[in-house]
């Protein structure tokens, strides 16, 4: 099920008025309203415990507003959270927990077999994900095998493989090194150019502020800046967030790897 | 409990050895029904099997665990709490008490005392034989194959349920190894109460676990996850009626010798 073209002159996912409450009484989201257009780059930032994930979570139908609303193309995913599931995939923080299949191949496989595709769908669909991440050959080995660049980008593919139009990223970056980390930045640009909308959360804006077009600021559950990142990044310590080094330094905003 | 020390256990990978294991020797070749039907029925004939029967048996699994690239002993090290647990029924079925209410070891129930434990432990290494070497996507769809004629039973729910279980199992192995760990590193073995330790252990292993879970649950809700999945295409060859043929043969040990 796919948006309607038209869809693409309107957002892709509108959240209003979001708000949500912990069991234990914590307000994590307090009137949130954004609109994500397709094709954006989008990042979200905030410190520990800002509402980052919250966010994200409620755009995959994982969570559901207390009050207000969020809709992936114009449904609303709490009465269809399967359609916002389908549109918008997830890549979870921690690759670990992510990992459902004995090997790379079942693990990439999961979501089409919860789509209920046929056989030779879901080996097309493995085998083009595999190859978009460059895991190719890597079909049957364990996943717990894997290098912590190796499980994300892993965790990619087995998102791509549900070809959603949207891409959340939950802190795509934490505990890889460097070389991993250009890897999965170079991922996630190749599909911005694919076409693919990308929403990345992190507390560290050095590495992805130079490619992405909009720079969201939380603090305390709530929308503090929203805009060009160029803009919004000026004075962002006070969010308790690290202005990159380039913008320290004077320079402006500066592309991570060259 | 926590005096073990763990060689190298650094990664999910080095410490899953009760998982599936991908490979292509013969038991991994096997349909999983076949192997899940001579699992079951070897289980029952194992547990009134005779010496000739338990020798045979034990044979063919340590060639299939050889064949299969699997380490037989860290699979004992592995169940090592198991083995405390047969060395307590060993204890108990040989023992008996004298006129005057001593505990004495009587020499005629010792064989079978020993009999019985080698008998459930020939059953545990049979289930985690098929654990490492079956995929839980493919053990699921067998037990649904199995459960589909039952009436009244969601084969399906019933079958995720079990694979669920086989898929946690190394997880919960893992965990338990990290909370182990961290509890060494904070000087557990200084509380000489084994009770203490066992209560703290227990408590956080648990915590750990049921958040594992909530995240997995996540994970699965999160690629669109019901019931009614793909099946793996599931089909039987000729390696499965030779396999079946070398079962039978052994079983036939029990019945006739």
């Amino acid at each position: 099920m796919r948006c309607s073209r038209l869809s693409s002159l309107v957002s892709i996912i509108q959240t209003t008025n979001l708000c949500h409450r912990f069991s234990d009484g914590t307000q994590s989201l307090s009137d949130v309203s954004l609109s994500f257009q397709e094709g954006e780059f989008t990042v979200i930032a905030g410190a520990n415990g800002s509402g980052k994930t919250t966010l994200l979570r409620h755009l995959n139908g994982l969570l559901f507003p207390a009050s207000g609303s969020v809709s992936v193309c114009g449904k609303s995913v709490k009465k269809d959270p399967s359609a916002a599931r389908r549109q918008v995939g997830m890549v979870f923080q921690d690759a670990d927990s992510q990992i459902i299949g004995d090997t790379v191949y079942d693990d990439v496989a999961f979501g089409p077999e919860n789509l209920r595709l046929n056989h030779s769908q879901i080996n097309q669909r493995v085998t083009q994900s595999l190859s978009d991440v460059n895991l190719d050959g890597f079909d049957d080995k364990s996943p717990h095998n894997l290098s912590g660049g190796e499980k994300r980008r892993l965790a990619i593919a087995g998102v791509l493989a549900m070809t959603p139009r949207v891409l959340v990223m939950d802190e795509p970056f934490s505990n890889l090194d460097y070389p991993a980390t250009c890897t999965i930045l170079g991922q996630l640009l190749k599909l911005h150019e694919a076409g693919h909308t990308i929403i990345i959360t992190t507390h560290d804006l050095e590495k992805v502020i130079a490619y992405a077009g909009r720079l969201i600021v939380m603090d305390t559950g709530r929308v503090v800046r929203d805009g060009v990142p160029a803009e919004v990044v000026v004075g962002i310590e006070q969010y308790g967030i690290r202005p990159p080094c380039s913008i320290q330094l004077g320079k402006g905003i500066q592309p991570w790897v060259s | 409990m926590f005096d073990t020390a763990r060689e190298g256990y650094s990664t999910m990978g080095e410490l899953t050895t009760i998982g599936f294991k991908p490979g292509l020797s013969l038991l991994h070749r096997l349909d999983p029904r076949t192997k899940q039907l001579l699992i079951m029925v070897l289980s029952v004939v194992c547990l009134r099997g005779n010496v000739i029967f338990l020798t045979l048996n034990s044979t063919l699994l340590i060639l299939l665990f050889h064949q299969s690239s699997l380490r037989l002993i860290q699979f004992i090290r592995e169940i090592r709490y198991f083995l405390f647990f047969l060395l307590f029924i060993f204890i108990v079925r040989a023992m008996s008490f004298s006129e005057d209410f001593y505990p004495v070891f009587v020499v005629a129930n010792v064989r079978e005392a020993a009999l019985v434990c080698w008998r459930l432990l020939l059953v545990v290494l049979m289930g985690v034989l098929l654990i490492s070497t079956t995929r839980t996507a493919d053990i699921r769809a067998s037990l649904i194959w199995f459960m589909k004629p039952l009436p009244f039973v969601n084969e399906r729910l019933a079958a995720t349920t079990v694979g669920l279980v086989v898929r946690f199992l190394p997880l919960v192995l893992f965990q338990a190894g990290e909370i182990g760990d961290v509890m060494r590193a904070r000087g557990i073995e200084k509380r000489k109460n084994p009770l203490v330790r066992l209560i703290k252990f227990t408590i956080t292993l648990f915590r750990r676990v049921f958040l594992r879970a909530d995240d997995l649950v996540d994970t699965m809700q999160a690629r669109c996850y019901n019931e009614y999945r793909t099946l793996p295409e599931l089909s039987f060859t000729k390696v499965d009626g030779v396999a079946a043929g070398v079962c039978i043969l052994v079983m036939l040990t029990a019945v006739i010798l």
